[in-house]
C-alpha cells in the first residue's frame, strides 16, 4: 500500500506531498521524503556510478527502512518523485509503471497554464488523479 | 555501547585522567589538553623507560614502528560490566591533574588521589601530576615514594616535554604491567565472565561449559592485550587460536569478539594502509563478527542483557570504517540495519549513542537531511530524559539539525562577511537565500524543530536560544500557527526576555518585519546642488527649477547620475522612511527601533511604535550624521520582546522576493493591508562637511499672504542662517507660476549682507502683485454673492516660488588642496503662498457718447483767454488736447466716454481712481498735476456689496497719440505711410488700430485702495478693449473734414497758427473777449480742415438757426443777415489743409443761435466710403459739423 507520494522540486523544494494513511504519522513521511533528498540528490551529482542508467528515470530503491520501502523516480527537469510503501516485495515492473503514470499526471498538472512553475501543485485534479492512480496500483499488486 | 566506537578502538589503552584536589576547572582543561596531544607514544621511545624484567611474552612485538594508544577519558567513567570481554573498556591507568597553589598539602593531594583510584580497580598505573609547586612544596620530602609527579613551574615547551617524558614513562610501566598479566593469565586459572553468561550460581553443567570455553577466551583476551601493548602479530596468533577454540565450544559471542580483535589486529599491522584487498577482508570478517553476535543472542536472558548492542556497534565499526562517498551504498545499509536494530535496544543511552553514530555517519558521508533526522532521533531521547542536562545536550544536537532544514540561527549560520556586504547590492538575491526560500517550504518539519529546540531550550533553561526559537517560529511560519499559537510563542519570547539581563543581543530577528520605505529627498529647504567650480552661476541646470523633477530637454545624464546619490549633511538630522508590519495576532510593541548603520557617521534616534494585530506602520526613524564619508544602512536595530535585534531589510527584501514567487508562506506586509511597495531604492548615500543652512520665514506669519485681485504689497522675507558655515554666496530667482506677481526682489539687500555669518540674519523685500482669479472663480465667486468669502483658497502650485541658491566658502576648510571637489551649494525654495481673493470685479463697460454744444459766455472767453495765454508756445495738438477736457462751458461734440461698471463683492470698502499716464516727457511735467488734478483726487468710493462706475474719457487717451502720422495714417484708414500700397484693406486697419488701442489702454490704469494698505490696479485692459471694439473707428479716427467758425475779427491774431483739427471742436474766438451784437455787422470764417491725404472737393453750405430752430438764412422770415455765399460754396481743401471762407452775419434780433456747417464731398474715393460707411457709390457722402452756439447780444 502506496502511504505518501511527494513531488520534489528542482531546488529540493516540495512542490506536493501527500499521504495516504490514517493514521496521523504525516510528520515521519514527510521526514522519510526529505531524508529520500538526500539519496537523490547523491545520485543525481555522482551520475557515473549509475553509469548504464544515465538515462533512467526510475530510480529505484531508495532507502528500505523497518516499515517502508521508499522509491523514487527522477524527471529529466529535476522533479523528484518520491514514493513511500509499506509493500516490502513490489516488483520493479509494477513501480515503474505507477511512476509513468503519476508522471503523466504530473505533466499535465503543470501544463495548466495557471499553475506556476516553481508553486505548490494545489490543483484539486491533480489531487483526485494521483488518488485514483494510487488506489489502482494498491489493486494491481494485491490482485 | 561508547560513541566513537571504531575497529581500532580495541588496541586502545584507556586511561582516566582525573581532577584532584579542587583543580580550577579551566585549569584543568588546560593541563588536559597538554596531556591529549601524547595519544600515541612509540615504543621507540620508551625503550629506555622498559626494563625486561623476564622473557617478554610479547614476541613479536614492533619495537622499531609500533606505538601505544592511549584514549584518555576525562573524569574516567564507571567500570563496564563487559571489562572481562574487551579488556580495551577497562581503565588501565589513572593519572590525576592537580595544581599545587590551588591545594598547598600535598600530603592530602596524594591522599585524595590515592582515594580516587580506588575506584578504578582495573588500573595497573597511577600517577598523579601535580603542576606549578611552590618551592616549599618541591623539597617537601612527604612525596617522595608516592604516584605524585611534580612539575616544577617553567615555560610551556619545557613544561610539555615534562609530560611526553613522564606519558612515556606511564607507557613502559604499563608495558611491563601488561607483560605481567600476560604471564600469569597463560598460567593461571582466571575465569571470564560475561554478563552474558548466567549469573545465577553456577550449575554442574555450566561449571564444566565454562572451563571448556576459559581456555579460547583467555587466548582471545591475552590477544586483547596483545593488542593493547601494540603487538598486532602476537594477538593475531592468539586471536587465531581464540578462534578455533570458541568455534569449537560454540562460544560464539568471544568468537565475534576474537574476530572483532583479529581485524583490528589486522588493521594496526598494516599501520592505517587501506587498499581494497584489506577492505574486503575486513568487510567479510566483520560481516561475520556481526553475525556471530547475532547467533550469540541468548531468549533466556534477553530481557536483561542482549549481545545487541555489540551487534550494532560492530555494524557501526565497519561503516565507520567504509564510510566513503563512493561506498555510500553499502554504508547506508550499514546504517540502515544499525538504525532499525536500534528500536529494540533496552538501554536508552545505548539507543542514544547509536542514534548519534548514524547521524554522524550520514553526516560524514554527506546525507544531511538523514543526518538531520537521526539527530532529532537523539534529542527526542534526550528529551525524554527529564533532566537539565539532557535537555541541553538536545538543545545542542538540534541547533545542528537546523542547517539541513534551513531554519539556522542566523548568529550560527552567517559568516561575519556575509553581514557586512553593503545593502546597496542587494538588488540581486544570493544563490544562498535562494536556497534556503526554496528549502523553507519543508515548513512541517521546520516548525517541529523549531518548536523542539524551543522546549528543550526552555527546559535546559537557556532563555537565550528559547527567544531564538520562538523568534524563528513566529517569524517564518506564522501564517501556519493558529493565534492562540501566536500568543503562546509570544508569551515565551516574554518569558525569556525576563530571564535575560538588559540589552541582550540576539541574531534572529522576531516581529516586526521591517523593510525599507523611502529616503525622503531633501525638503525644498535644504536641498543640496552641486556646485561647478568652473562656472560662476553653478546653479544654473543643476536642479530641477520646474514642477517636474525629471524633464524631457534637460540632459539626461548628470540627472540620472544624480538620482542615485544622496547627500547628507554632517550635523543636520536625517530622515528614513521604514515600514513595519505584525501580521499576528497580538500587539506588538516595539520598546526602540532605530536605524543600524555599519558606517557609524550617524547618530540614530530610537522611536518607539505600538503595532496592532495584523496592522502594518511606516514610521521615519531619523538620525544625525556625524562624520562625512559614504553611509550604509543595512537595516534596523529593533529592541522588541525584550530583546535587541538587527533586522535587515535585505532579508525582508528576499522574503518579499520569494513571496512573489510563491516560495515564502506569505507577505506579511499584503497580509497587514499594506500598500504595494516598489522595490525601495537604496542611494548611495554620502555624508558632507557642514553646510551653511539658510532658514527662511515670513515677516508677520508663514502662512498664505491673502491679496485682493491687482492688489500690490510688500512682503518681508528674514533669512537666517541656521548652519555652522557662514554664506558666502547667494542669488535669488523665481520659479513656479505666476512668476509675474512678483513685482520686485531685493536681491542686493541680500547680497550685501554677505557673508551671512551663522546665526545672522537678514530681511528682504519682496514686492507682489496679486494676479487675477480666472474667469471661473471670479463667476462663482459672484453667483455664490456671499461678501467676503469670494477668495477661495487658490489651488497648491499657483503660487510662484522664490529660489535662493547659496553656498558656502568655496574650499572646505582644513581640506585645501587643490582639485577638490568643492563644497556643494544648497538652494532655499520660498514658496510665496499667496492667496488671491477676489477684489473689486469688473462688470460691464460701456461706451457713451456725449454730445455738448460749446458756447460762449463769461466764463469761456475767460478760460480760453487764460489758457492762450498758458499755451502760447505750444504747439497745435498740444493745444488741442485741452479741449478734450470735460468743461461743461467748452462743450464737446461727440464726446466719448468709457463706462466701467464695478462691483464690489468683498465685504471691504474700496475707492478707485483713474489715471492716465502720459507718454510724451514733455507733456508729463505741464499735465501730471492736472492729471491728479482730475482723475486722481476724485476718487470713487464702492462700498461693500455695491457697484459703482467710473467714466473714463475716450477723448483723453485718444488724443496724445493722435500725433501728424498717425492722425495721417488714420485719416487716410489705409495705412499708406510706411510705404504700403494704397489699396484698401480692413484687416490690416483693424490689426494698427488694435495695436494702438493696447497702447492707449495699457496708459490708462484704474487704481483701487482699500483699507489702510491694501492698494492695488484693477487689470480692465481686456475689458476696455473689448467694449471699444465696436467702435473703434469712431472713437479713435477722425471725420474726414473738420469744420470750424470764428469770428473774423480775430482772425488777424492767431488763426493762422491755429489748427483744429478736430471735427468735434469748434470753437468761436472772440479776441476782442465781447459779444456778438445785434445789428451789426459780425464777419465769421469757416474753417474746414481736410484731414485725408487727398484733395477733397466739397460743396460748402453754412446754416444758421434760431432758437425757434428756424432757418435763418433763408425763407421768408430771415432773422439773419447775410453776406457772402452760404450754400453751394464750392471749395477744393487740399490734403491736410484748412481752408477759410470768410462771410459776415448780420443778426437782426438778440438771442441765442446755432451755426452749423455742412459739405458734400463731391468724386468721393473709396477711403471716404469706408469711413462714411457708404453702401453704394454713387450715394453722395455728407458731412456736417458740430452745431455752433452764437449768442447775440442787443444794443444796449
Amino acid at each position: 500500500m502506496i502511504v505518501c507520494l511527494a513531488v520534489v522540486g528542482h531546488q529540493n523544494n516540495p512542490l506536493y506531498i501527500q499521504s495516504f494513511t490514517e493514521a496521523d504519522d504525516a510528520l515521519k513521511l514527510h521526514h522519510m521524503v526529505h531524508c529520500s533528498v538526500d539519496v537523490i540528490d547523491e545520485r543525481v551529482d555522482n551520475p557515473k556510478k549509475s553509469g548504464p542508467t544515465i538515462n533512467e528515470t526510475f530510480l529505484g530503491l531508495l532507502c528500505p527502512t523497518e516499515n517502508y520501502k521508499v522509491y523514487g523516480y527522477l524527471t529529466n527537469t529535476k522533479v523528484k518523485f518520491i514514493l513511500v510503501t509499506t509493500d516490502l516485495d513490489v516488483r520493479d515492473a509494477d513501480m515503474r509503471t505507477f511512476f509513468r503514470r503519476f508522471h503523466a499526471a504530473y505533466v499535465d498538472a503543470v501544463s495548466n497554464p495557471f499553475h506556476v512553475p516553481g508553486k505548490k501543485i494545489t490543483s484539486k485534479t491533480f489531487a483526485e488523479r494521483v488518488a485514483t492512480i494510487v488506489k489502482s496500483f494498491g489493486l494491481t499488486t494485491t490482485g | 555501547m561508547e560513541p566513537d566506537a571504531s575497529i581500532e578502538t580495541s588496541s586502545m589503552i584507556r586511561v582516566a585522567v582525573l581532577p584532584i584536589a579542587g583543580i580550577p576547572p579551566l585549569l584543568f582543561r588546560d593541563y588536559a589538553a597538554m596531556l591529549l596531544r601524547h595519544h600515541t607514544v612509540s615504543l621507540n621511545s620508551i625503550s629506555s623507560f622498559y626494563t625486561e624484567h623476564q622473557k617478554s611474552p610479547f614476541a613479536n612485538q614492533p619495537w622499531e614502528s609500533g606505538s601505544l594508544r592511549f584514549k584518555f577519558i576525562l573524569g574516567g567513567s564507571p567500570p563496564s560490566p563487559w571489562e572481562d570481554f574487551q579488556s580495551n573498556r577497562k581503565i588501565l591507568a589513572v593519572i590525576g591533574i592537580c595544581h599545587c597553589p590551588s591545594s598547598p598539602d600535598l600530603r592530602s593531594v596524594a591522599n585524595q588521589f590515592a582515594a580516587a583510584c580506588k575506584s578504578y580497580s582495573s588500573s595497573l598505573v597511577q600517577r598523579c601530576f601535580a603542576f606549578c609547586p611552590g618551592d616549599s612544596q618541591l623539597e617537601e620530602e612527604s612525596n617522595k615514594g608516592s604516584n605524585l609527579v611534580l612539575f616544577p613551574p617553567a615555560d610551556r615547551q619545557t613544561q610539555e616535554f615534562h609530560l611526553q617524558t613522564m606519558v612515556q614513562d606511564i607507557a613502559a610501566s604499563l608495558l611491563m604491567e601488561f607483560e605481567k598479566w600476560v604471564l600469569q593469565a597463560e598460567s593461571g586459572g582466571t575465569i571470564f565472565k560475561t554478563p552474558l553468561d548466567s549469573q545465577a550460581s553456577l550449575s554442574s553443567e555450566e561449571v564444566i561449559k565454562a572451563k571448556k570455553r576459559r581456555l579460547g577466551r583467555a587466548q582471545k583476551t591475552i590477544g586483547d592485550y596483545c593488542l593493547l601493548a601494540g603487538s598486532p602479530v602476537d594477538a593475531n596468533a592468539h586471536y587465531s587460536t581464540a578462534l578455533e577454540l570458541t568455534r569449537l565450544t560454540a562460544d560464539f559471542f568471544w568468537y565475534a569478539g576474537a574476530m572483532e580483535g583479529s581485524v583490528c589486529a589486522l588493521l594496526v599491522d598494516h599501520m592505517g594502509q587501506k587498499d581494497p584487498v584489506l577492505e574486503d577482508e575486513v568487510k567479510y570478517r566483520y560481516n561475520s563478527v556481526i553475525l556471530h553476535y547475532r547467533k550469540s543472542f541468548i531468549q533466556d536472558n534477553a530481557q536483561r542483557v542482549s549481545p545487541l548492542s555489540f551487534e550494532l556497534e560492530a555494524t557501526l565499526k565497519l561503516a565507520r570504517f567504509l564510510c566513503r562517498r563512493e561506498l555510500a551504498k553499502e554504508v547506508v545499509e550499514l546504517l540502515t540495519a544499525a538504525a532499525d536494530g536500534a528500536t529494540s535496544l533496552i538501554d536508552a543511552s545505548d539507543k542514544l549513542v547509536v542514534y548519534v553514530e548514524i547521524a554522524r555517519l550520514f553526516g560524514a558521508l554527506g546525507y544531511h537531511r538523514k543526518a538531520a533526522f537521526f539527530s532529532r532521533q537523539v534529542a527526542q531521547l534526550y528529551l525524554q530524559q527529564d533532566n537539565k542536562l539532557a535537555a541541553t545536550s538536545a538543545m545542542q544536537v538540534l541547533a545542528m539539525t537546523t542547517k539541513a532544514y534551513r531554519v539556522q540561527s542566523r548568529a550560527s549560520s552567517e559568516p561575519a562577511s556575509d553581514a557586512g556586504q553593503s545593502y546597496a547590492d542587494g538588488g540581486k538575491m544570493h544563490h544562498h537565500s535562494i536556497v534556503s526560500l526554496f528549502e523553507s517550504q519543508w515548513s512541517t518539519l521546520q516548525m517541529v524543530v523549531l518548536r523542539e529546540i524551543l522546549l528543550s531550550a526552555v527546559r535546559a533553561g537557556d532563555p537565550l536560544a528559547a527567544w531564538s526559537a520562538a523568534a524563528r517560529l513566529l517569524r517564518s511560519y506564522y501564517p501556519l500557527i493558529t493565534p492562540a499559537g501566536q500568543n503562546g510563542l509570544a508569551s515565551a519570547l516574554a518569558n525569556a526576555a525576563e530571564r535575560l539581563p538588559l540589552g541582550t543581543r540576539c541574531g534572529d530577528p522576531a516581529l516586526p518585519f521591517v523593510r525599507l520605505h523611502s529616503f525622503p529627498l531633501h525638503s525644498s529647504q535644504i536641498d543640496i546642488v552641486k556646485r561647478n567650480p568652473a562656472r560662476e552661476d553653478w546653479w544654473v541646470g543643476s536642479a530641477p527649477s520646474g514642477p517636474f523633477i525629471y524633464t524631457p530637454f534637460s540632459k539626461g545624464e548628470p540627472t540620472h547620475n544624480n538620482k542615485q546619490e544622496l547627500t547628507w549633511v554632517v550635523g543636520e538630522p536625517v530622515q528614513v522612511l521604514v515600514e513595519l508590519a505584525n501580521p499576528c495576532g497580538f500587539e506588538v510593541m516595539v520598546e526602540s527601533i532605530y536605524l543600524s548603520v555599519q558606517s557609524r557617521n550617524l547618530d540614530a534616534f530610537p522611536v518607539s511604535v505600538s503595532l496592532p494585530p495584523n496592522s502594518s506602520k511606516v514610521i521615519t526613524l531619523s538620525g544625525i550624521p556625524t562624520k562625512d564619508g559614504p553611509v550604509s544602512i543595512p537595516g534596523c536595530i529593533v529592541h522588541c520582546f525584550g530583546v535587541i535585534t538587527e533586522h535587515f531589510f535585505k532579508d525582508v527584501d528576499n522574503l518579499l522576493i520569494g513571496a512573489t514567487q510563491g516560495l515564502v508562506l506569505s507577505d506579511p506586509f499584503r497580509s497587514c493591508g499594506a500598500a504595494k511597495l516598489k522595490n525601495a531604492h537604496v542611494p548611495n548615500i554620502s555624508v558632507v562637511p557642514p553646510l551653511p543652512l539658510l532658514v527662511s520665514h515670513i515677516v508677520g506669519g508663514d502662512g498664505s499672504v491673502m491679496l485682493y485681485e491687482g492688489e500690490i504689497r510688500d512682503v518681508w522675507i528674514s533669512l537666517a542662517n541656521a548652519g555652522t558655515v557662514p554664506v558666502q554666496e547667494a542669488h535669488i530667482s523665481l520659479s513656479g507660476k505666476n512668476q509675474d506677481c512678483v513685482v520686485s526682489v531685493a536681491s542686493d539687500t541680500l547680497k550685501s549682507a554677505l557673508p551671512l555669518k551663522p546665526g545672522a540674519e537678514v530681511t528682504i523685500c519682496v514686492t507682489l502683485k496679486a494676479w487675477q482669479l480666472g474667469v471661473m472663480d471670479a463667476d462663482a465667486a459672484a453667483s455664490k454673492g456671499v461678501p467676503g468669502t469670494s477668495g477661495k483658497q487658490v489651488k497648491d502650485g499657483s503660487s510662484p516660488m522664490l529660489l535662493i541658491h547659496y553656498a558656502g566658502p568655496t574650499t572646505n576648510p582644513g581640506k585645501l588642496q587643490m582639485g577638490s571637489v568643492p563644497a556643494p551649494g544648497r538652494r532655499l525654495v520660498i514658496p510665496l503662498n499667496i492667496c488671491v481673493l477676489q477684489g473689486l470685479s469688473f462688470v460691464k463697460a460701456r461706451l457713451l457718447s456725449m454730445e455738448i454744444p460749446a458756447h460762449i459766455g463769461e466764463t469761456y472767453t475767460k478760460l480760453v483767454k487764460s489758457r492762450s495765454d498758458g499755451t502760447a508756445q505750444e504747439n497745435g495738438s498740444e493745444r488741442s488736447d485741452r479741449f478734450m477736457k470735460i468743461d461743461p462751458y467748452r462743450g464737446s461734440w461727440g464726446l466719448r466716454f468709457l463706462e466701467l461698471e464695478l462691483s464690489n463683492p468683498t465685504d471691504v470698502v474700496f475707492e478707485t481712481s483713474v489715471s492716465v499716464e502720459i507718454e510724451n516727457p514733455i507733456n508729463k511735467e505741464s499735465l501730471s498735476d492736472r492729471t491728479c488734478a482730475e482723475f486722481g483726487d476724485p476718487k470713487t468710493r464702492i462700498d461693500r456689496d455695491y457697484t459703482a462706475r467710473v467714466l473714463i474719457p475716450l477723448e483723453h487717451f485718444k488724443l496724445p497719440v493722435l500725433d501728424g502720422s498717425f492722425l495721417t495714417k488714420g485719416s487716410q484708414m489705409d495705412g499708406i505711410t510706411g510705404g504700403r500700397s494704397s489699396s484698401f484693406s480692413e484687416k490690416n486697419i483693424k490689426a494698427e488700430l488694435n495695436a494702438s488701442i493696447k497702447n492707449l489702454i495699457s496708459r490708462i490704469k484704474v487704481r483701487w485702495q482699500s483699507g489702510r494698505n491694501s492698494s492695488g490696479e484693477l487689470d480692465i485692459k481686456d475689458a476696455i478693449q473689448a467694449a471699444l471694439q465696436a467702435s473703434v473707428m469712431d472713437v479713435l479716427l477722425p471725420d474726414p473734414l473738420t469744420f470750424g467758425f470764428r469770428l473774423a475779427k480775430s482772425s488777424s491774431n492767431n488763426s493762422a497758427n491755429l489748427n483744429p483739427p478736430k471735427q468735434a471742436d469748434m470753437q468761436v474766438y472772440c479776441a476782442s473777449g465781447g459779444s456778438i451784437i445785434a445789428h451789426d455787422m459780425t464777419p465769421m470764417e469757416v474753417l474746414v480742415r481736410n484731414n485725408t491725404r487727398e484733395t477733397i472737393k466739397i460743396n460748402l453750405s453754412v446754416t444758421c438757426k434760431d432758437v425757434a430752430g428756424e432757418n435763418c438764412i433763408e425763407g421768408d422770415k430771415a432773422t439773419v443777415l447775410w453776406e457772402g455765399v452760404l450754400t453751394g460754396i464750392i471749395m477744393e481743401i487740399p490734403p491736410l489743409q484748412e481752408i477759410r471762407h470768410i462771410f459776415s452775419l448780420y443778426f437782426l434780433i438778440p438771442g441765442e443761435y446755432t451755426m452749423s456747417a455742412a459739405a458734400v464731398i463731391d468724386d468721393a474715393n473709396e477711403v471716404l466710403r469706408a469711413r462714411a460707411r457708404t453702401n453704394s457709390s454713387d450715394e453722395p457722402i455728407f458731412c456736417r459739423g458740430p452745431p455752433f452756439h452764437v449768442r447775440v447780444n442787443g444794443t444796449a
